[in-house]
């Protein structure tokens, strides 16, 4: 097992460069330049090509495509992630402002979802046919179909406008400071969040549980005559773990990028949010790290399922 | 010999069963007006084809029919050592149900590759039933479950016990599964169809650990096959099924040498002997099960018969033509081969 996860880890190294490459080459063949993006618009013509040229220079945005990758990437493994083009910042900086928001936010929506999607795929499973099981899972199904940008924007103008009970976004305010504090700022953004990912655990698991009822142990355990809440969860719910456990671990990854969408609506200052604006901003340095960190989480994510798949079920060895 | 002397031995009586299935506003009458007494330390065996209301029979005296099958009629009554308890009057799940399943009636299955949960240990599992239908202490059910392992030939039960399914070959699991039906020491052991999914070797060896127990534990056997020879080799008695109902019951004796039924006679004519060589006769029966929302008037054989006639648009009541052998056919005495 140690071998294993060993051998894993070591994998993704190669993987991490062949990736950071396809990211950098896809910012080259962006339309678009980042000098041009800093001038402000009313300023234009202000400035010469001459200017222009020496704040690429400077930059070193006027080397090669390839003499530009490696130089990052030799920057990148001595853990110099560079500076932000458009604010100067350095981008480790960045992450560490912007990383406990998204962190906050996607542990909250990670967590609801799971548990209140699990329970209610459960329960559905359990009362199939049931006019609980089809209101639960037509309700799932407008989940999942309506956008949660207008999720968002819904809960906004009730919550927030009309009734005035939740803080309309954003998630510091000054002399906020302990989490308690910020609560109810992190509510909105967390539900909503939340919400359209339960839509998607619980059709996961009541699909599973469904599987894992029909199939021929759960008879036997019935023959054993056990009570019906061992059979359903000892014998049902704990096959059915497995690919909810799947599920759930391909959306870790979130805890990293966060969501883009709910971060925008809301105000959030999280890395989904800062990450619309590089990519705007043709600021590569940070489009890299971005990206590169998320594809870091997928990486480390699936090998987090495969491990805990290998302790849920006992056939799977690594 | 009498019926009279063996009233007691009797486990379980089945007397005019229905059990029906809905499906879509149609009904299938998988098992219509069946009756059958099983004894301890004998063993049933009920053959017919697939859909012929085996399983179901079985299903209906554990309770562990699908939701969309009901009992309809009839009556199951269990000869508990407290007194008789009517089976089909119980609450399917609630507490005495339960304490008759896996505790008096055990069963085993068709599969045992899938009525193994691949996610506990065989020992577990077996445990559970102990658990459930036993005072022990844990300690206890451990040896004991060891014990039933070891019993059932299983080499290094100690080592065994704390392994999974899927580290477990075929035979195995099927014995492990009678482990774990035998475990509570039941009454009467319904086993559909056990050796299907094993190869003929290891079939041979299951039947024998079921034999054994039959001779040590006087457990009443119910075994549902559609192998003839297994019936011949494995049997007291015998129920033949067909589109829900015995066609044909007694001895094994009466049933395999003396068979009244046309079908009973056509399944037998349907195996090929060993030792009569290459060119023997092997006649299948001629065309297939009705299907069960279309099915024929009264004889439901007639269809497929060689002694089909007019009368046989009726359906046959049971006639007894010995103490224990029953046919439900109108011509059953042109059928009985000369005596």
């Amino acid at each position: 097992m140690l071998t294993y996860i060993l051998r894993r880890i070591l994998l993704m190294i190669p993987m991490l460069l062949v990736v950071s490459f396809l990211i950098y080459l896809g910012l080259e063949l962006t339309p678009g330049d980042a000098v041009s993006y800093m001038i402000p618009p009313d300023l234009g013509g202000q400035i010469s090509p001459e200017q222009m040229e020496a704040i690429r220079e400077s930059l070193g945005l006027n080397k090669s495509f390839i003499e530009r990758y490696f130089i990052w990437l030799w920057g990148a493994v001595q853990g110099n992630f560079g500076y932000s083009l458009s604010g100067g910042v350095s981008i480790s900086q960045i992450f560490l402002d912007r990383l406990p928001a998204t962190l906050e936010l996607s542990i909250a929506a990670i967590l609801i979802s799971t548990v209140l999607g699990t329970a209610l795929g459960v329960i559905t499973a359990l009362k199939r046919g049931s006019a609980t099981d089809i209101t639960l899972t037509i309700g799932g199904m407008i989940g999942l179909s309506i956008p949660d940008f207008f999720f968002g924007l819904a809960a906004l103008s009730f919550f927030a406008l009309e009734l005035g009970w939740l803080p309309v976004g954003g998630r510091l305010m000054p002399g906020y400071e302990t989490f308690w504090d910020r609560l109810p700022h992190l509510i909105l953004p967390a539900t909503v969040l939340a919400l359209s990912l339960t839509a998607g655990v619980m059709r996961y698991s009541r699909a599973a549980m469904l599987d894992a009822l029909s199939q021929e142990f759960v008879r036997t355990a019935r023959a054993k005559g056990l009570p019906e809440w061992r059979v359903n969860v000892l014998h049902g719910f704990r096959v059915a773990l497995t690919p909810v456990i799947v599920l759930v671990g391909f959306r870790l990854p979130f805890l990293i990028g966060g969501s883009v969408v709910i971060e925008k609506v809301f105000q959030w200052p999280g890395v989904g949010n800062e990450f619309v604006s590089a990519v705007r901003s043709q600021d590569y340095p940070l489009v890299m790290m971005i990206a590169l960190l998320s594809v870091l989480a997928v990486l480390i994510a699936s090998l987090i399922i495969d491990i805990l798949t290998a302790v849920v079920d006992p056939r799977v060895r690594l | 010999m009498g019926t009279a002397q063996s009233e007691a031995d009797v486990v379980v009586s089945v007397e005019g069963l229905r059990t029906y299935f809905y499906n879509d506003n149609r009904c299938n009458k998988a098992v219509d007006d069946v009756s059958f007494e099983i004894r301890s330390g004998k063993t049933l065996c009920v053959v017919g084809e697939s859909g012929c209301g085996k399983s179901v029979t079985a299903s209906s005296i554990m309770q562990l029919l699908p939701r969309l099958a009901r009992i309809e009629e009839g009556s199951i009554t269990f000869n508990a050592q407290s007194g008789a308890l009517r089976i089909d009057k119980l609450d399917r799940n609630g507490r005495a149900m339960r304490n008759i399943r896996g505790g008096e009636i055990a069963m085993i299955f068709q599969d045992p590759m899938k009525s193994l949960n691949p996610v506990y240990t065989v020992g577990f599992q077996i445990a559970e039933n102990l658990k459930y239908h036993t005072r022990l202490a844990s300690r206890a059910i451990r040896e004991l479950t060891i014990e039933m392992l070891g019993k059932m030939g299983i080499p290094l039960p100690e080592k065994r016990v704390d392994q999974y399914p899927h580290e477990f070959s075929g035979g195995m699991r099927q014995r492990a599964m009678i482990a774990m039906a035998m475990a509570c020491n039941p009454r009467l052991l319904i086993a559909d169809e056990p050796t299907t999914a094993l190869d003929v070797t290891i079939q041979a060896q299951i039947f024998e650990t079921m034999l054994k127990l039959k001779a040590e534990h006087g457990t009443a056997i119910m075994l549902i096959t559609h192998d003839m020879g297994v019936v011949a080799e494995l049997a007291d008695e015998v129920a033949v099924m067909y589109m829900g109902k015995i066609v044909e019951g007694g001895t094994v004796e009466e049933v395999l040498r003396t068979p009244r039924h046309p079908y009973t006679k056509a399944l037998l004519a349907s195996i090929p002997v060993l030792g009569r060589g290459r060119n023997q006769q092997i006649e299948p029966i001629r065309g297939s099960t009705p299907d069960p929302y279309d099915r024929p008037v009264g004889c439901q054989f007639a269809p497929r018969c060689d002694y089909a006639g007019e009368k046989c648009a009726v359906m046959p009541d049971e006639e007894y033509v010995s103490f224990t052998h029953r046919v439900r056919c109108w011509k059953h005495q042109e059928v009985a081969p000369d005596e």
